[in-house]
């Protein structure tokens, strides 16, 4: 016992005389939370539209106010000359052209059915796709303000429709931000924990220390905890300032128990941190312990549907999700955040998650005390 | 002159050597481009597709079995009926097994003669907020599409059209693969010398190269030459992948994109050299190298989230990351066939941070050596 506190007290020694590495460690989360919990929104705004509106009427400059007073697009420039569109697209100046042809109001009073066209830079086919969406919107509202003209009321007595009462539960906001953090607290969990682990037992190794602590009397058990509780206690100082600036300064609500999201991060963690370990018997230099970590670390975080949905994905990518622990704590985390969860409805991801950490912990150390004998 | 290029070369050669004699890392540099390619590129895929549906059907009729059909007939949701409880809702939101329900009403047969308007409630699992608005949007899509048949006469008073140009059936790989070379390569480049120079000083190797007549310029060329030809390799490799498994058009110039391609990886090399002045050991190289420009680069540059729907103060700090730049360039090149002259702005920008990443890390680097 007094052994292994000898040996974590040396850790943190190691940790903290690097000035740099301290600030890391504690700078890092606040700037990927700030980074991530704003960026990531996949809400489609200030679309760049150009004009081009040949009709010049009360009609067509109704139109195109319409779609100024949605805030979804901004009218970058009126145009007259078509065949600019596609070159104001390849310099990226417009996303969007709306095409009002010469005409347009008096034949749309003449009921001649005139045209109205669209142009689409389709390069982003999400915002596209979306942006397409806003503005046939826009010309419905405008179309059924014209139909339902006083002048047309006849029409109104035929037409039966249904209207959509949307009703958001957990996040009456629609605030990403609640969806965004819990998860940026399992990816820190994950870097910290498998990199920095794996980094300093190989870091040892390549200086030659590791020899030196094989031969004292320190059991290989006592090297393993030795080595692992620091960064345990590590994790959970990350989970604490992510969870204090995440409640205080983006006030996401927290549903669910404390006690129990301490408890699972705990078992979460067998899992990084075996994996940390596994690294490290594997790799010879430092270098080669962080493209490992590297590469495991964006297969995991892409897989667990941290901010892309599983469900998007191609069926073999969403079977290969299976594979990824993080996948399970992702969504624990998320559902005892936002719907306050408790184990009941937890367990079928608290029953893959412990096992996948029971096993990549003890074949690991099983591993690491082969290599270090 | 001649002798500074003999020395250098002499470091190139010795960084190679380190490369190859290290050949679980050379695979991996070569390796892991590859499959994150192949992996984002089918992963990455932002449009919502399977949507579990709940339906409390209190009206049992055949209209409303006839509006849950516009649903099943969508490709997005899948409907299925549950018993009449709504506060059931909550226990298959936990489940996760439905992310929306529907609630229709006893009388939904009759008002739907009646009236001119029926109210119907949509129940919207909105823990993940963007899914939720996505998910809104289409079921506000399929009411639409059912409301235009069914309420004759319907039809707007105008002919809508719409042409889509460069990607018409709007492929989210097309949009995704061009990006990640701007994140392969700087993942690349200036991780790799950031750690690179870090391990020299770590081990203390840096010493005995500053005790050889060797000049600070010709250490930085010669540890950086070495990785610029890796990038280009890995760029190329992405390159092809996407062009033959993914099926990109590449409709520009080549030239133009090598061109300034170079450009971008002269600038990521200048920031791993920074990184390298500051960091002492490789595992600090490592996070910063990851916080300030792998970070940035994925989630700040566009690449996956549109900047314009950022807040307005992180849209400032979206300026400052070269990638956003570089992304006009190679997805205009690639996909657009935008010409120099049409990106002329975003050029001129990255110029100008080349230049002063790069004199400023010479100095730096000049500094450190000589402490």
């Amino acid at each position: 016992m007094q052994q292994i506190l000898t040996m974590i007290s040396k850790e943190f020694k190691q940790i903290f005389r690097d000035k740099a590495m301290l600030a890391i460690i504690f700078l890092v989360p606040v700037i990927q939370l700030f980074i991530l919990a704003y960026s990531i929104t996949t809400d489609v705004t200030h679309i760049k539209l150009l004009i081009a509106d040949m009709d010049n009427s009360q009609t067509s400059r109704e139109i195109v106010r319409s779609f100024s007073h949605t805030g979804r697009f901004d009218i970058v420039e009126n145009i007259s000359d078509l065949r600019r569109i596609r070159s104001e697209f390849q310099s990226w100046k417009a996303q969007m052209v709306l095409v009002i042809p010469p005409n347009f109001g008096r034949d749309l009073q003449r009921n001649l059915n005139p045209q109205i066209q669209i142009s689409v830079d389709g390069t982003d086919g999400n915002t596209a796709g979306v942006a397409i969406g806003y503005a046939r919107g826009v010309l419905n509202q405008f179309g059924k303000r014209i139909m339902f003209n006083p002048i047309r009321r006849q029409y109104l007595r035929n037409i039966h429709l249904i209207s959509m009462i949307p009703r958001m539960w957990y996040n009456l906001e629609l605030n990403s931000q609640q969806y965004i953090i819990p998860g940026i607290i399992v990816v820190l969990l994950t870097i910290l924990p498998m990199m920095l682990s794996s980094m300093s037992l190989v870091k040892e190794k390549e200086l030659g220390t590791l020899e030196q602590l094989v031969v004292t009397s320190l059991k290989k058990h006592e090297l393993i905890l030795g080595k692992l509780i620091p960064f345990l206690i590590l994790s959970y100082i990350e989970l604490g300032i992510v969870l204090v600036l995440g409640i205080v300064m983006f006030r996401i609500s927290m549903n669910g128990s404390y006690i129990l999201l301490a408890i699972l991060s705990f078992i979460y963690l067998f899992t990084t941190l075996g994996l940390g370990i596994f690294i490290s018997t594997t790799t010879t230099s430092q270098q080669q312990a962080m493209f490992m970590s590297w590469f495991l670390m964006v297969f995991m975080i892409l897989m667990s549907g941290f901010f892309i949905p599983i469900e998007n994905m191609p069926e073999i990518l969403r079977k290969l999700t299976y594979l990824d622990p993080m996948r399970y704590f992702m969504s624990i985390i998320r559902d005892i955040f936002q719907k306050g969860s408790g184990l009941k409805f937890l367990l079928r991801d608290v029953i893959p998650m412990t096992l996948y950490g029971v096993v990549i912990l003890s074949f690991s150390v099983v591993r690491f005390h082969k290599r270090v004998g | 002159m001649k002798k500074s290029i003999h020395r250098t070369r002499a470091i190139v050669r010795k960084e190679f050597l380190h490369i190859i004699h290290d050949p679980r890392t050379l695979f991996l540099v070569i390796m892991m481009p590859v499959v994150q390619l192949i992996m984002f590129g089918y992963a990455l895929n932002l449009e919502i597709q399977h949507v579990n549906m709940a339906v409390i059907d209190y009206s049992k009729s055949l209209a409303s079995r006839k509006f849950v059909q516009y649903f099943a007939g969508s490709k997005f949701f899948h409907p299925f009926y549950v018993n009449q409880n709504p506060s059931q809702v909550e226990t298959l939101f936990k489940e996760r097994k439905a992310k929306v329900a529907v609630v229709i009403p006893a009388d939904f047969d009759r008002e739907l003669k009646r009236n001119f308007s029926i109210p119907i409630q949509f129940l919207i699992d909105a823990s993940d907020a963007n899914a939720a608005t996505l998910i809104q949007n289409y079921c506000n899509q399929v009411v639409m599409n059912y409301n235009n048949d069914i309420g004759n006469k319907m039809s707007l008073p105008f002919d809508l059209r719409n042409t889509v140009y460069f990607n018409p059936n709007f492929k989210s790989s097309y949009f995704f693969v061009p990006g990640l070379i701007a994140m392969i390569l700087i993942m690349i480049t200036s991780l790799l010398t950031s750690v690179a120079i870090a391990r020299e000083k770590e081990t203390g190797t840096m010493e005995q190269i500053l005790v050889s007549p060797v000049r600070p310029h010709e250490i930085i060329l010669g540890k950086v030459l070495p990785y610029i030809l890796l990038s280009f390799l890995d760029a190329s490799l992405i390159l092809s992948i996407g062009i033959f498994l993914f099926k990109i058009p590449f409709v520009g110039s080549l030239l133009l994109l090598l061109v300034l391609s170079l450009l971008y990886i002269i600038l990521s090399l200048s920031l791993g050299v920074l990184i390298s002045t500051i960091a002492n050991s490789q595992q600090v190289a490592l996070m910063i190298a990851m916080t300030a420009t792998i970070l940035p680069t994925i989630m700040l540059s566009g690449l996956i989230f549109p900047i314009a729907s950022m807040p307005k103060l992180l849209q400032y700090f979206t300026y400052l990351v070269p990638a956003r730049f570089y992304l006009l360039i190679v997805r205009g090149i690639i996909l657009k066939g935008s010409t120099f002259v049409q990106l002329l702005i975003p050029t001129v920008i990255l110029v100008f941070m080349t230049i002063l990443l790069f004199t400023i890390s010479v100095k730096k680097f000049r500094v450190t050596l000589e402490e």
